[in-house]
Formats: structure tokens, sequence, C-alpha cells
């Protein structure tokens, strides 16, 4: 099996634009990722193309991935949409992954696109629902931030958590995304204001919660004469994990950790031939709070029950033994759903690159870590800075 | 000789004093009404019914499999025309062959029905329940809720002597319009008066006993002082009266007002005291004999209350709250939601017949080994823990639990986990009936049957969880 390389990765800005479409947003991000590429490429080379996207508010909701193509002027490449709730874009690089492993493609296109600031609260809050167990877990009355703050409540029920536990997460990740000019949120907040905020659901509060965001974001996956073509730093996918995971949290034989996250980190590790301690950064999936703390424990950061300690003790800040979150995270910089999968990819891209706006000091390897809904669907993928010289 | 078997009794626990109303209204009509019922946001005449009739069965050995009949009366069914009876025969998981009525139009429906049970062969259910409605100005005042349940029978605990009957044209005394919500009266008052003592007297002096000698009478009571009014004609003590009296307590229940005080008079009662049930609804009276006590479970529990406020009131009651769904529901079909019903009614889990793991809803392959099996049918416990919880604030909840939200304030969504005899499995619910502050993970709850949302008319009950009290089984 060859090898695949990121050759090229950018994003649309993350924010509320009224303004703006589904297709805008991606030409926006389909222009950045073209010219993060050392060497130009045209996209007529462009094979085959795997969009994610949940779709959030209707709109296009058959053909949307082809209708972006298409506006792009890819004229006639292949599209396949990939819907995987918030894991869509990272399921979508997968496949793009897949297809120039498998030597079928030279030079696919993977990405994400999601508007979600548009609609009425209402219908917003239907849209919320969609990914969670519909006939059990939604008829309980819960959208998203209900099921991870009974997450929340078993963990601290099992470990004696604390409400800071969770609010250092967004400390962090705010301080990081305050200097993402491309952040939703990219303020920063104190651990008082962070702990003190409106509860959403108990007990996770305002700043244990990803805000709903608009934003897209694209990919160059490429073989490795394709990215030696055209680049002067090689960045590799050194190991794919993905595993799917029972849909509703009731169902799963642990509330205080997402099987699934264990499943793909394992494989990833294993493919990628390192372990959790060769990292040298890492994006993990922090749509709430929680989700950061068992990010960590699932992907062999830290024991379990670990994870608040790792906040306190600073091993995932930006000077941290393993930077975790550096653009922000889902939290200050946003989470639109299809495009958060690939928006890591960004972040891993640049940092390897040194090109990040919190950047890590000569990093190595990196694991960007994509959830949908609460853990039905998982992938982690690893990437590695090659030198020019270096072999596959 | 044919008579009660069992009974049991449910109110709910919000009570508005009527010193809040008349706080809100500086008038109370709601005479002799300390406190009245009022149902909680997800609870109505079905739920009520349901929790009523659960503990009746609790108290006796009388398998729901045998229960010939069930005859249900309440003035206020969730529709005016659907399925009422048939509901409660999948909550109460009676047999699909049970013989089943519904009377209602009248708050002397729950003579009907007990007179149904009466004439019927082999075992037979009971079941009033009711929560009217009225103008909140006036004729809403003494409304209260409540439910009441007996199990009919032969060698019963309390015999039933007699039925006695009476009935003619008075029109105008209490009255709903097709369509309308409020219940009426026009309040012609000495001709309402005498037209219910005229019909309560003939019914009751045609008992074949000597109502001199009655400890309790339980008569219709759309107020506290009418019983005493309506029964000037006849021997009955004050004492006997005020014995079968409970509107002072719960309001004005409708059809289930009757039936709750005779067997709250029953509970009091000892063997060999005779008890009369006097009901008066839409002309027709109708009297009872009851010989004999009976121990009557929820009785005890009737001062069990929560005092409410009257915005609170009319919040719970629905009276300000726009029902509609806005945004989009639940994508669950009326025809999944049935299948289901087994599961959100009795939490019947699957077991697996090759690892003998346990997996809820029993669906899809077995969640323990992953084997696509044919489960056998597993009856998971009451009574569970809670592994996971979360209140929901307003704002929080998707569109078709606003109004829940609205009328009932925050919620608790809660993961709950169940013994069965393969080992434990767990299930999404809202807690009720609870201070969402005052439950923490580990603690114990039992599982009652609620509305759980109303999407395109349909109302969908389903499991929710209470806390178990002190001193509760």
């Amino acid at each position: 099996m060859r090898d695949a390389y990121v050759l090229g990765a950018g994003q649309s800005s993350f924010g509320s634009f009224p303004e703006e479409t589904y297709l805008s947003l991606f030409d926006d991000a389909f222009d950045a990722a073209m010219d993060s590429v050392d060497t130009a490429i045209d996209p007529e080379q462009i094979d085959e193309a795997f969009l994610g996207t949940l779709g959030v508010g209707g709109r296009q909701i058959g053909l949307s991935g082809p209708a972006v193509t298409e506006h792009l002027g890819l004229h006639g490449v292949p599209t396949t949409r990939v819907e995987n709730a918030c894991a869509a874009s990272g399921y979508a690089f997968r496949q793009a992954v897949t297809a120039v492993r498998s030597g079928l493609v030279d030079v696919a296109l993977a990405g994400g696109y999601e508007v979600m600031t548009d609609a009425s609260s209402d219908h917003t809050r239907w849209w919320l629902g969609v990914s969670g167990e519909t006939e059990w877990e939604r008829t309980s009355g819960t959208t998203f931030a209900g099921v991870y703050a009974q997450m929340a409540s078993a963990y601290m029920d099992e470990y004696d958590a604390e409400i800071d536990d969770l609010s250092r997460v967004a400390v962090k990740n705010h301080g990081n995304g305050a200097q993402n000019p491309k952040a939703h949120l990219g303020f920063e907040c104190s651990l008082e204001d962070a702990s003190a905020a409106p509860s959403v659901a108990d007990p996770l509060n305002l700043y244990h919660c990803c805000p709903t965001t608009d934003g897209a974001s694209a990919v160059l996956v490429v073989s490795e004469d394709v990215a030696r073509e055209h680049s002067d730093t090689l960045v590799r996918v050194a190991g794919a994990g993905a595993s799917s995971g029972r849909v509703g949290l009731f169902q799963r034989e642990s509330l205080t950790s997402i099987p699934a996250s264990v499943r793909a980190g394992e494989d990833a590790y294993e493919s990628a031939g390192i372990e959790p301690s060769d990292l040298d950064f890492a994006e993990v999936h922090d749509c709430f709070a929680i989700a950061e703390l068992l990010a960590y424990e699932d992907l062999g950061f830290c024991d379990r029950g670990e994870a608040g300690r790792l906040l306190r003790e600073g091993v995932t800040d930006p000077d941290g033994d393993l930077p975790t979150n550096t653009s922000g995270g889902l939290k200050s910089k946003g989470h639109p759903i299809g495009a958060t999968g690939t928006g890591q990819v960004v972040e891993a891209f640049k940092q390897l690159r040194g090109e990040a706006y919190v950047q890590v000091d000569d990093p190595k390897y990196g694991l960007t870590h994509n959830v949908g809904g609460s853990g039905g669907g998982v992938t982690v993928h690893i990437f590695e800075k090659e030198g020019m010289e270096g072999s596959a | 000789m044919r008579g009660l078997i069992a009974g049991g009794v449910y109110i709910p626990r919000f009570r508005l004093s009527s010193d809040e109303l008349e706080t809100a209204w500086g008038t109370s009509h709601a005479a002799g009404v300390d406190q009245k019922a009022v149902p909680a946001a997800d609870e109505d005449t079905l739920t009520m019914a349901v929790a009523a009739t659960e503990r009746a069965l609790e108290s006796t050995s009388v398998d729901r499999a045998a229960i010939d009949t069930v005859a249900a009366a309440t003035t206020t069914p969730p529709l005016e025309e659907g399925d009422f009876v048939s509901r409660l025969v999948r909550m109460l998981d009676l047999p699909a062959n049970v013989a089943s009525t519904t009377a209602t139009h009248h708050t002397a429906a729950g003579a009907e029905a007990l007179s149904r049970a009466l004439d019927a062969d082999g075992t037979a259910l009971v079941i009033a329940a009711d929560c009217p409605e009225g103008d909140l100005a006036d004729s809403d005042h003494p409304f209260g809720a409540g439910a009441a349940a007996f199990v009919i029978g032969d060698d019963p605990a309390v015999a039933i002597d007699d039925v006695a009957w009476h009935s003619n044209e008075t029109p105008g005394i209490r009255f709903r319009e097709r369509g309308q919500r409020d219940t009426e009266s026009l309040g012609i008052t000495t001709y309402e008066r005498d037209a219910i003592r005229e019909a309560v007297t003939s019914a009751a002096t045609s008992l074949p006993v000597d109502l001199e000698t009655a400890t309790a009478a339980a008569v219709h009571q759309p107020n506290a002082s009418l019983p005493y009014r309506i029964t000037g004609d006849l021997p009955l003590s004050p004492d006997a009266v005020s014995a079968g009296t409970i509107v002072d307590q719960i309001g004005d229940a409708g059809a289930a007002t009757v039936p709750i005080g005779l067997l709250s008079a029953l509970d009091e009662a000892d063997d060999d005291d005779l008890t009369v049930g006097a009901f008066f609804g839409g002309g027709s009276a109708t009297a009872v004999a009851c010989d004999g006590s009976l121990s009557v479970p929820g009785v005890e529990r009737i001062d069990d209350t929560e005092p409410i406020s009257y915005s609170t009131y009319l919040r719970e009651r629905g009276y300000v709250v726009d029902g509609d769904v806005s945004g989009g529901g639940a994508n669950v079909s009326l025809p999944n939601w049935q299948q289901s019903l087994d599961q959100r009614y009795r939490l019947v889990a699957g077991s697996c017949p090759e690892c003998g793991g346990v997996t809820f809803p029993p669906k899809g392959a077995c969640q323990e080994c992953h084997a696509r099996v044919e489960f056998d049918e597993v009856d998971a416990s009451r009574t569970g823990t809670i592994r996971a919880m979360t209140v929901i604030g307003q704002g929080g909840a998707p569109p078709e639990f606003a109004q829940l939200q609205q009328q009932d304030g925050a919620y608790t969504a809660a993961i709950v986990a169940f013994e069965t005899e393969g080992g434990s499995v767990t299930l999404p619910a809202q807690l009720t009936d609870v201070d969402p502050e005052a439950m923490a993970v580990g603690d114990t709850v039992r599982a009652t049957i609620r509305r759980i949302y109303t999407q395109e008319g349909v109302t969908r009950y389903g499991v929710k969880f209470t806390p178990i009290n002190d001193g509760e089984r």
C-alpha cells in the first residue's frame, strides 16, 4: 500500500456569516488550501472529492457535495457527500486517504462545510438533536449538550472531578483561539469567567460548550509523487484509525469513555508505529469540555481519571509536553459540524510546516481526533513531517 | 355477592390553596375548598388512572392477566375522540381481550363504570380519573384532580349490596359545549340545588339499607358545602357526610371525586360499617351501599403535598402556554413508537439466548456479544439507579419539549440502570415529580408512566422516573 500525503490545507474564517452560503464558504476554504501549496497545482488535477456535512438547516439535503464542486468549477469531478454528524469530514478525509493509498487516485479533495447560524432558535435546536439516538435519547428530552452533560455527571461522580477541571479546557482553548484570526470566538477567558457562566445543561455551562458556527475547510490529499513535485515539506498521513460505536450513550459499556475513540486511537497509533508519548501536539474533539477530558484518557495521553491533572499541570498548554488544540479547538475556533474534521487537519498541516498561529517547537508527529455525535463514529489520524530525502 | 376486592387512589402532589386563589382573583368561588390538587404538566387523566390502578393492583393478589372487564370514567379524556381505555389496557398490561368501556359526559360517570363492573362476570377494574377545567375567573376555582381505582370481583372485602338510580332532565347545572375546554354552570342556585337534592334523595332512599346506620357517605361534592345541603332530606348524619367528603383537600375532581371520597371513607371504616356513595351528574343520580372496610393504598399520601403559587398553577395546567411544536419535532414515527410500547410502558428487555446478556431496547444485535439473535423477553425491575444526569434549562430542550419546559420548568434527563435476571440495562429518561437540584448520580428511582411529548395532535406516553421517598417500598 502506498502512502498518502497532505499537500495543502485551508479553511474559511469560522464564525457567524449571514452573508455567506455553504458554497461561498467552501470557495474560501478551497482557495486557502490551494494557496497553501508550495508549488501551485492545477485544480484540474483533482481526481475525486469527498465532502462532509451534516446539512444543518436542511437547505440542499440531497447532492450538496456535487453542488459544491460544480460551484467551484471542479466540473465533472466525482464527488461524494459524507454524513457522520460531527465526524463527517474526519471520515471524508479518511475516504480521500484510502482512495490515494489504493492507487485509484493521485489527487483527492477532502473537506467539509456547515452553515448553522442562519435559522430560528427553535429550528436550530431541532437540528442540534438529530444526531443523538432518536427513539430513546432524543425523546428523553436531550440535545447534544444534555448527553455530554450526562457523561460529565458520571465522570465527576466517578473521579471526584470538579467544575474547574472542565473550565480549564475553556481557558486553555480560548487562550489559543485568541491568537487565531480565523477563530469564531477569538477571545481569552479567565477561570473565574469560565466557571461562573450560566448553565446550559447542568453541570455544563456556556463556557463548557462550543458555539454553533458557519465555516468550511479543505485538504488536498495526494500521492508521494505529487507531494514531492509540489511541496518543500512532506506531511505524511502516518496513521489512520476509525471506529463506530452505539449511537446512544445509554447503549454503551461506559459512560466515562468513548469506546470508539479508544479503538480508533489504538488503530492509528499501531498503523503509525508510534506511542502517544511520541506525539508533539494534538487536535482533539472538544465540542464540550468533558469531551476533551475523555479524549486525553481515551487516546492514552494519561490514565483514567488523570485528565484534570494534565490540565492543572499545563501538560496540554502550548508550552507543555503535549500541546492540545493550539488552533483554539472547537470551543474557541468554532464547530461548523461538517467542517470540523478537516479543520483539525488544517491545524496539523500548519503545525508540521511551522506556520501555525500558536506554533509548537519543531514538531514531528501530530494527531487529530474527530468524534461524531456523542461517540457513534470516530476518526483518528496521525501526521508526520518527513525530510525531503526521507522515504515513506 | 360482588364488591370491592381492592382499591387505589392517586392524587397529584401539587396543591393550590384557596388563599393563593383568592390573592390572585380577590375572591374564591370554591366554598369550603381549602386547597385543590393540580396535575403536573406531564399528567392527565390517563396517567393518573394508571397510577391509581397500579396502587390498587399492588395491594392484591389479583393477576392482571385474569381481568375480564375494565370500565373507565372521566369527563376529561385527553382526547375528545380517540384512544382512551385501549391505552389503559396497554399501560396496565391488561389482556387484549378484556371487555372495555369508557363512561364520560357527566360527573356520575364513575357510577356507570362501577355498575358495569358489578354486572359483569369475573374480575373487573373500575377506574375514575378526572381533572376538569373552567373559566379561570370563576368556574375553574374549585376544580382539582385525582383518580380512584376499584378491583371488583366475587367474595369481596367490601360487598356492594345494591345500586339505585334516578334520572331527570335538569339542564344548565354542569355542562361543556362541544369543542370547548371550560366546564360551565349557569349558577341558578336554588334550581340547581333542588334538582340535585331531589335526584340524590330519590336514589339513596331506594337503597335497601337503613341510611341512619351509615357511618360514611361520599356524596356529589363540587364544593365542600353542597354535600350537606343536598342530603338535607336524608337521614345521614353530618359526621357521615364529612367522612366521605374529600373535595376540601383535593378540589372538585369531576367524575373521580365521589369514588375517591368513597375509597378514603372505606379506608377509615370498620368491618361492619355501612358506607354510602351518592353520585350526581347530567341529570342522573346513582346511589350505592357498601358493607365493610378496605385498606386503600394512596389514601395515606393525600396529605403528601407540595404547595404551588397561582402562576405555577397556570403554567402547570397549560392555561398560559402555547402547545405548538415550533422548529420540528423528533423524527419518531407513530408506527415505530407503537412498536416500542412494551419497552416504554413496561421496560421489557431482551435476553440473549447465546451469551445471556441483556439488551434494551431488545432490537438489533445483542449489546453484549453483538450476535444477531431472537431475544427472550425479560421484565426489568421497576426501580433503578441513576448513572448519569443533567438538568435541561430554558432554551436547552429540543422543540418538542419546549412546552413541557415552559409549563414545568427545567427538567432532569437521566440515564437509569435497571436490574434484570440477566444483568443490568440502562435507558435514558426524564425524572419527574422532583426538584432537579435534589437528585444525584447513585439515587434510586421508580418507573411511572407520563406524557412524553405531543406532536401532530398525538401525545406520546412513556416511562419517566420519580424519586423513591422514605418509607416507600
